[in-house]
């Protein structure tokens, strides 16, 4: 495989709060994570909230500084990087947001706002702009007649599209999608998907793509990096990763979402408590509170990820002599 | 241009044009005295009579409205520029900026108005331009300040992360996005500072610190009109007139602006309930069959109207469903599809603009829709309780969660406080909340989501309910807490054999959850059944669509379902899903199609369910 495009290494970033007089506590959102993206990959990155998964998208593209560690974008440093250097790499990378209302200014008509991208970057005469944002919205499947409205009067799955027409106006080689649907009915999320799906190997992009959804994030990504409370727990090729998931954690995930056939009401794992707070993480693995099979050497230092199974996984769990597949589970029926 | 807009304008229009129209208009020199006609009443010529120096009341007034009017919009602006300038600086660049700012606008405002006014007129002498001054940098931190919380509001906005994304720079940020977005509250702002600034002037001239004499201003007038006040009333009474009407027709037209360039100012505003309705709940068309059966919620022929300027509209139209005790009734559609309103109406919870128009709710054999608001008190978290989407927002942020829970127990049972509380701490326990009576005393938002809504499910199976509705109970949560929380409802319902009528929009939580399922779509049941059958053959297009667009773990990709629900005003005239169907013929589009029943127990509002 070629260099990749995107490249973190340690990536670690922590909020402290501050005060005027005192320090707040420090938030660890994310903490030694390791993630690279190649030139046309899609990367599904998976976890709950609070597992630092949209901090690492922002680190990505340079919206938020690393407390350690360094990203590369084609081989440059964004640490390096003078401000207006940033800015003019920003047409490179692009981000789609969760909210499609809160991302559109609902003050400025939507075709200004898909050409600011243009207009920032000077990429077209102004003159041309308006030829090119109706290509924009022909390619997200809207008509071009929708530039002069105002984002209010699109419902949801529209707006979305008009997000990712901006996205993808400076041509970007980049995109993280940041939750990119799940706002949406389902209806709408799946044609949304079924979009991003046909632009992405069309224009060549490479995807961080940012979910809770498993199943969406297996059939729109060639892999999958699984996080929980700021560290990656594991990693590997998504179809291996849904097939023979190896780390405890990404096992009781697959288990908890609940399955689309009621003939299958499976035995599932019901994962004991609540994610701990990142203010205060558990030392060693991070899961190891909620793990079932956590030892005491568990706790003595974080487990690094290191290849696991025979299908090109890493994993970050110390033990091998367990059958995640054998996890205590309950049954959850209705009847 | 709206009607209030153009009123608005055309008065403020007016008394500017009278005061810049001064000079040429056909009235008195506003100096001229005439010591002879002092105090005389309103004449022919002197139309508001003369002052006691004989000079013409009118002119004077209207030279003086230049006067005011100069000051306060100068002084209004430079505070409007200067300060909304800092405000956007202060908010939008944090850090260092941010406290100079906001500081040294603290310490303007420690000084009392009067006495900064005192200091610089002492400064440099009474004058018009001593005035503005003095004005501007009154009306500064106002600005200041409302700038800057505007842009801690706006900058939140992900339309602003997005133009960082985009490469803009802060200065394009800063003008492009965040100043128009801040506008309407500084408009108002504006307004608030011009009026005040005329007043103020007035006050100011009054003292005999602003506008010098002769110069006629409206403050000057009233101070003059003051010492004669016994003799001519109506000297004073002028001025004031003139004080009241710019600073009412000021008012009415920064509103009207604010409300003209803010897009989303066009939506209807919600009517109140019928007055009929409440005086006579008992109007209402008679339900169709009016025995009660075994169901403990039989909903038969629900319509639920919402009057709009654009008429009414039916988002819930001719909804019949229907659950028994021990049973799990999935409510499933997307947004728009009247499911929530349909809960709502179960509980009598209906928002005031909407409103039964047909139908009835029966809950064991009492009407809920013709109930007394009193009979629905005594149900609802009595034996009937509804879990909502937003824990958050739907527990009292100031109460300790046990002593909601206790506050609902004693709502409908006869519980001393610490006997409710042992009761409450013993719910907590059984709904799997680890340290029960600690975590009783905890304020809601120290709990995780998963714990709130855990709180909030005690609270509805306090008085040992019969009927529970919950709304969405697991959108909010993480996937693994999701299944916490569902086998927790599943577990309650075994034991209590409780009836529970689950509304959500996700289909694997309904498989996970239900025995029976209706499908709703804009407004209407388009399909109804048990899961499993209901699953495994969908005898209506938008089940089998939104069973497709649910991505499964194994199988082919999901297929959305093209274009979106239709709004409730602008339905089709035939089936309301035939615009998105891909098994639509002519037929479908003629005329409603009526829910059919093609087997016992199951229904479809599809004419082609028997080729399917």
């Amino acid at each position: 495989m070629s260099a990749p495009l995107v490249e973190a290494e340690g990536l670690t970033c922590h909020f402290r709060s501050t005060a005027l007089f005192r320090r707040g506590p420090t938030v660890r959102a994310v903490s030694g994570v390791d993630i690279a993206v190649s030139r046309g990959e899609a990367v599904g990155l998976v976890g709950e909230s609070g597992s630092g998964k949209s901090t690492v998208g922002r680190l990505l593209l340079g919206l938020l500084k690393p407390t350690a560690g360094s990203v590369r974008f084609d081989g440059c440093d964004l640490a390096t990087l003078a401000t207006a250097e940033l800015r003019l790499l920003r047409r490179r990378m692009q981000l789609v947001f969760q909210d499609p209302y809160s991302s559109l200014d609902p003050r400025r008509r939507v075709g200004a706002q898909i050409a600011d991208g243009l207009a920032i970057h000077d990429l077209v005469p102004a003159s041309e702009r308006p030829r090119r944002v109706a290509a924009l919205l022909d390619q997200v499947g809207l008509p071009a007649a929708y530039a002069e409205r105002y984002p209010h009067e699109f419902s949801g799955g529209q707006r979305q599209r008009i997000g990712i027409a901006r996205a993808l106006a400076t041509e970007p080689d980049f995109l993280v999608a940041d939750e990119p649907v799940s706002a949406l009915d389902v209806s709408i999320q799946a044609q949304v998907l079924a979009l991003l799906a046909e632009l992405r190997p069309r224009l060549g992009l490479a995807m961080l793509f940012i979910s809770h959804d498993l199943p969406a994030v297996r059939h729109l990504c060639d892999r999958v990096v699984v996080m929980y409370l700021g560290r990656v727990m594991e990693e590997g090729p998504a179809d291996a990763v849904f097939a023979s998931p190896q780390h405890p954690y990404t096992v009781a995930l697959l288990s908890a979402a609940p399955s689309l056939d009621p003939t299958r009401r499976r035995t599932r794992i019901l994962l004991r408590g609540e994610p701990p707070s990142p203010i205060n993480p558990p030392s060693g693995c991070v899961f190891r509170t909620r793990c079932p099979f956590a030892i005491s050497a568990c706790a003595d230092g974080v487990p690094p990820l290191r290849p696991a199974g025979r299908t090109g996984q890493r994993k970050a769990c110390i033990r091998d002599d367990i059958d995640v597949s054998a996890m205590p589970s309950a049954v959850v029926d209705s009847v | 241009m709206n009607r209030r807009l153009a009123v608005s304008l055309s008065g403020v229009g007016l008394i500017l044009l009278l005061a810049l129209a001064a000079p040429i208009l056909p009235i008195h020199d506003p100096l001229q005295m005439a010591i002879g006609q002092r105090l005389a009443p309103p004449s022919e010529t002197y139309w508001l009579g003369q002052d006691e120096f004989g000079r013409d009341v009118l002119a004077r007034l209207i030279w003086g409205a230049r006067a005011s009017l100069f000051v306060a919009a100068v002084s209004a602006g430079v505070a409007l520029c200067i300060g909304t300038a800092l405000g956007v600086l202060g908010g939008f660049m944090r850090g260092f900026v941010e406290v100079l700012t906001m500081r040294s606008m603290d310490v303007v405002l420690c000084f009392p108005p009067i006495l900064l006014a005192l200091l610089i007129v002492t400064l440099l002498g009474p004058g018009i331009g001593t005035l503005i001054l003095v004005l501007s940098v009154l009306f500064l931190p106002g600005f200041v300040r409302v700038a800057y919380a505007g842009v801690l509001s706006v900058r939140s906005n992900e339309y602003v992360e997005a133009q960082r994304v985009l490469g803009a720079s802060r200065g394009r940020i800063m003008l492009r996005t965040i100043l128009p977005n801040i506008a309407g509250p500084l408009l108002v702002q504006l307004s608030l500072a011009v009026a005040a600034a005329i007043v103020l002037e007035s006050g100011l001239s009054f003292l005999g610190l602003g506008v010098v004499p002769p110069a006629p201003s409206w403050g000057v007038m009233i101070r003059a009109a003051r010492a004669v006040m016994d003799r001519a009333p109506l000297l004073l009474l002028f001025p004031c007139i003139a004080l009241t009407l710019t600073i009412f027709a000021m008012n009415a037209l920064c509103d009207a602006l604010r409300d003209s360039f803010d897009p989303h100012a066009r939506t209807p505003r919600a009517r109140a309930r019928r007055v009929a309705d409440l005086l006579a709940p008992g109007l209402l068309p008679p339900p169709r069959t009016a025995q009660a059966g075994e169901a403990v919620l039989d909903v038969r022929g629900l319509t639920v109207e919402i009057e709009t300027p654009g008429g009414s509209i039916q988002p819930v139209q001719d909804v019949s469903v229907s659950v028994a005790a021990g049973e799990t009734l999935a409510i499933v559609g997307e947004s728009g599809s009247g499911k929530s309103l349909t809960g709502l109406a179960a509980m009598g919870l209906l928002p005031s603009a909407a409103r039964v128009a047909g139908g009835a709710v029966l809950f064991e054999g009492t009407d809920l829709a013709r109930a007394e608001e009193a009979t629905l008190r005594a149900l609802r978290g009595g034996p009937m309780a509804m879990i909502f989407q937003d824990p958050m927002s739907s527990l009292n942020p100031v109460h300790r969660v046990g002593r909601q829970i206790a506050e609902a127990i004693r709502a409908h049972q006869t519980a001393s406080w610490g006997e409710a509380h042992r009761q409450a701490v013993m719910l907590l326990a059984k709904v799997g909340i680890p340290d029960a009576a600690r975590r009783a005393r905890s304020f809601p938002y120290e709990l995780s989501g998963g714990m709130q809504q855990r709180v909030m499910i005690a609270m509805a199976v306090a008085n040992g309910p019969r009927l529970l509705i919950a709304d969405e109970p697991t959108t909010a949560l993480d996937v693994t807490i999701q299944a916490q929380v569902l086998q927790l409802l599943a577990d309650l319902k075994r034991e209590s054999g409780l009836a529970m009528i689950f509304i959500t929009h996700s289909l694997p939580v309904v498989a996970e959850i239900a025995d029976r399922v209706a499908v709703m779509y804009a407004g209407q049941i388009v399909e109804e059944g048990r899961v499993v059958d209901v699953f495994s053959r969908p005898l209506h297009p938008y089940t089998e669509a939104l069973i497709a667009s649910a991505p499964a773990e194994d199988g082919p990709p999901p297929t959305g379902i093209p274009g979106t629900v239709p709004p409730p005003n602008a339905l089709p005239s035939g089936c309301r899903f035939a615009p998105r169907c891909g098994y639509r013929i002519p037929a479908c589009e003629a005329a409603p199609p009526a829910l059919m029943t093609p087997e016992p127990g199951r229904a479809t509002r599809c004419i082609r369910w028997a080729e399917r």
